[in-house]
């Protein structure tokens, strides 16, 4: 049994320093029994590993309630929740008491589970049952449905000491020995995450019944390692295994359609065959897939494909080996990109005010009028002015449409309103 | 000093002043004479007047005022039914006043809607059959459910004649006092494929060039059309990468287009003879742009497919030298 399952706290005692959090929930619990409680949820939020989990599950231990558990990213349909949830908190339970555990919430997607956070809150309202919902960040925009109905009870980041005080009790009951300082090692670099604590303690006791600061080293990694993107890129192009690719992609603390911006600018700065470069391109293009049909259908389990393309994919577009360092510069687009929206969003506004006039469509106006707008407005600055009257056209749309001439049909605008 | 786009300062306003479609004029000045109109599909290519008499029908019905009886939408902007069924419940619940005892809904480009959004827009007809009527437009007829005809009145809409273009732009130019070469609205004409309103813009612009000359319909006509697109294939298949993507670059800045936009102006340059490829190569190319814009359809990332699709492009043009 996994350690981290092996050494789940069975007492709220054993929960290590949260203590504001644990009163908190015992005192809701308590007001819960006598029928008087403000809000009828909880939002438990913390960092990843500080015990959000555990700590319900001791306290429905200790206090002898039945533990009806959810994990919100496995059952993200509406449909699910509304049966899962509804079932559990409309009987109440013959066995006794129940608290509903909603675990990690924020794991919702506002989009593909749309419905998702309506639907908890229905739930929350008819509830007859405690609930408890557990979020690593509970001030995403979606949630904040859920932030008003439920009362949000913060836990601490642990600290290093809270760390080692855990390490210690189970090399105790291990029998492990350990030198002094392998702990501390274990406890830094897990940065407050008790869970992955656990899991490098088992790793370097795995190797020998002795934990020494070497073997810590060896195989706890820093977990949130982060690259710059330019390092990473220079990693992931030069990376003579696929491993290495891969890990470079997630060595960013980039997402992954900004890492993927990266990728796009500096293929052609990495690459100069083109062979090598339509290949890398077309991996490229393939992970962007992925990235989008994760997002349509929230299966995250194609998040490895898209992974592999982007990374090993690109990595391995080339016809032969050799290391090249290259500038990998901010990309361009990051600008561009918001300069490319403002310009169609320009084009949606002309096309909006034309259509009505001209009895068509918008896409009618953006590929049948607009074209020949612009010949008027780039070529003819005196009589596009009088258009730009005719149809009292805002400033900015006489820029965009002018280009280099806006300054001259402006002028001519000018002076005809005179 | 003020001036309109030609396409709304020389549309008819009443049904009098429509000179082509005479026999569904004629149909039509009857139903406004007993003040009864069915519903109705008006069915033809674009730019042959469908939008354009059904608001004269509505004009000379009500008055000039007629836009407070008529309810306008368009289906390729509003493709959700629901937006539809909303806005038809909001304008039908109102009464009517006056002497005509209906109001008008009209639903443009009603060919964009799926099957299900007609079979709902359907029931929305016969539910507010009481106090309104329906005239639907489309370019392509078949593309309408059977049910959906079967309760209109069919109008199908032919082709503008050459002279009948003609005779317009040069009745225009008249009113306009622009100088004008007739063979250059030959041009025109050729240009628009009887699409009355693209042959009315194209008409404006060259007048805004000086005079309207063969010369200058071409040069109108190749400047609307952004010489990038082409450019950035040249570049693309002389294996310049990196100038092409910054022609893509430029092509959504500057002109706001998307990359659906692009792709298909990409697909009409690669049949052109202007681009110099073997015809076999035309073919692949064809074929991957349609691959990128159902991709793109799909919601991919514009840059980094359209990037995709000259890398190739890039690798292709230099099998062709070899």
């Amino acid at each position: 049994m996994p350690w981290i399952i092996k050494y789940r706290p069975k007492h709220i005692n054993d929960v290590v320093n949260q203590d504001e959090a644990k009163q908190k929930l015992i005192n809701w619990l308590k007001a819960w029994e006598e029928g008087k409680v403000e809000k009828k949820a909880i939002l438990l939020h913390g960092p990843a590993g500080c015990g959000k989990t555990s700590l319900v599950e001791a306290i429905a231990k200790t206090f002898k309630y039945q533990l009806f558990e959810m994990n919100a990213s496995d059952s993200r349909r509406k449909v699910d929740i509304e049966r899962i949830a509804k079932a559990a908190s409309q009987t109440a339970g013959i066995m006794g008491r129940r608290i509903i555990l909603l675990d990690e919430v924020d794991g919702l997607d506002p989009r593909a589970d749309a419905g998702g956070v309506e639907a908890l809150i229905e739930v929350i309202k008819n509830t007859r049952n405690p609930i408890i919902m557990t979020a690593n960040n509970p001030y995403q925009e979606h949630l904040r449905p859920l932030r008003d109905v439920a009362e949000l009870v913060p836990m601490k980041r642990l600290s290093e000491r809270d760390v080692i005080t855990v390490l210690e009790r189970i090399c105790k009951s291990e029998n492990l020995y350990c030198e002094p300082g392998a702990l501390r090692e274990i406890a830094k670099r897990s940065e407050g995450d008790l869970r992955s604590a656990i899991n490098d303690l088992e790793a370097a006791a795995a190797l020998n019944k002795k934990v020494t600061l070497d073997t810590v080293k060896a195989v706890s990694t820093y977990r949130n390692r982060v690259y710059a993107p330019w390092e990473a890129l220079q990693k992931m192009f030069n990376s003579s295994y696929i491993f290495q690719a891969r890990e470079a992609v997630t060595s960013t603390d980039l997402t992954h359609d900004e890492f993927i911006t990266w990728i796009n600018e500096h293929i052609p700065t990495y690459y100069e065959n083109p062979e090598e470069m339509w290949r890398a391109y077309e991996a490229l293009s393939r992970a962007d897939i992925y990235l989008g049909r994760i997002v349509k259908t929230q299966n995250w389990d194609l998040l490895s494909y898209a992974i592999e393309m982007m990374g090993p994919g690109v990595a391995f577009a080339r016809t032969a080996y050799k290391y090249r360092w290259k500038a990998f510069k901010m990309p361009e687009r990051i600008k561009l990109l918001a300069e490319a929206k403002k310009s169609r969003e320009y084009r949606e506004a002309l096309a909006e005010v034309l259509a009505s006039r001209l009895l068509t469509s918008k896409a009618i106006v953006k590929s049948d009028v607009i074209p020949y707008l612009r010949v008027i407005f780039t070529q003819n600055p005196a009589y596009a002015a009088k258009i730009v009257l005719g149809y009292k056209l805002p400033e900015e749309l006489v820029k965009w449409l002018a280009g280099t001439r806006a300054k001259d049909v402006l002028s001519y605008v000018k002076k005809g309103k005179k | 000093m003020s001036e309109l786009l030609w396409a709304e300062k020389y549309r008819p306003r009443s049904l009098s002043e429509v000179v082509n479609q005479k026999e569904i004029v004629e149909r039509l000045k009857r139903f406004i004479a007993e003040k009864s109109i069915p519903h109705m599909l008006f069915a033809g290519p674009p730019g042959t007047g469908k939008t354009t008499i059904a608001h004269a029908l509505a004009h000379d019905l009500y008055g000039e005022n007629y836009r407070q009886y008529m309810l306008e939408l368009n289906a390729s902007d509003e493709r959700k039914i629901e937006v539809i069924r909303t806005k038809v419940k909001e304008f039908a619940r109102s009464r009517v006043v006056g002497e005509v005892p209906f109001k008008i809904v009209l639903l443009d480009e009603a060919d964009n809607m799926t099957s299900d959004a007609q079979q709902a827009l359907r029931r929305l007809m016969e539910l507010y059959s009481a106090n309104t009527r329906f005239i639907l437009t489309a370019n392509y007829p078949s593309k309408i459910i059977e049910p959906i005809q079967s309760r209109c009145a069919v109008f199908r809409f032919t082709s503008l004649k050459r002279e009948d273009v003609v005779g317009r732009l040069m009745y225009i130019c008249n009113q306009e006092k622009v100088v004008c070469r007739e063979k250059a609205l030959d041009i025109i004409y050729d240009i628009s494929e009887g699409d009355m309103r693209r042959a009315i813009n194209i008409l404006q612009a060259a007048a805004a060039l000086g005079e309207v000359t063969e010369d200058s319909v071409y040069k109108v006509v190749g400047l609307a059309h952004p010489r990038e697109v082409r450019e950035m294939l040249q570049l693309a298949l002389a294996g310049n990468f990196v100038e092409a993507r910054r022609k893509l670059r430029d092509l959504m800045i500057n002109y706001g287009l998307s990359g659906v936009d692009i792709i298909k102006q990409i697909h009409r340059e690669i049949f052109s003879s202007e681009v110099k490829l073997p015809d076999e190569l035309r073919i692949i190319i064809a074929d991957y742009a349609g691959e990128i814009q159902f991709r793109l359809v799909e919601g991919a990332d514009d840059e980094i497919q359209l990037n995709a699709f000259l890398a190739r492009l890039s690798l292709l043009g230099k099998k062709i030298k070899v």
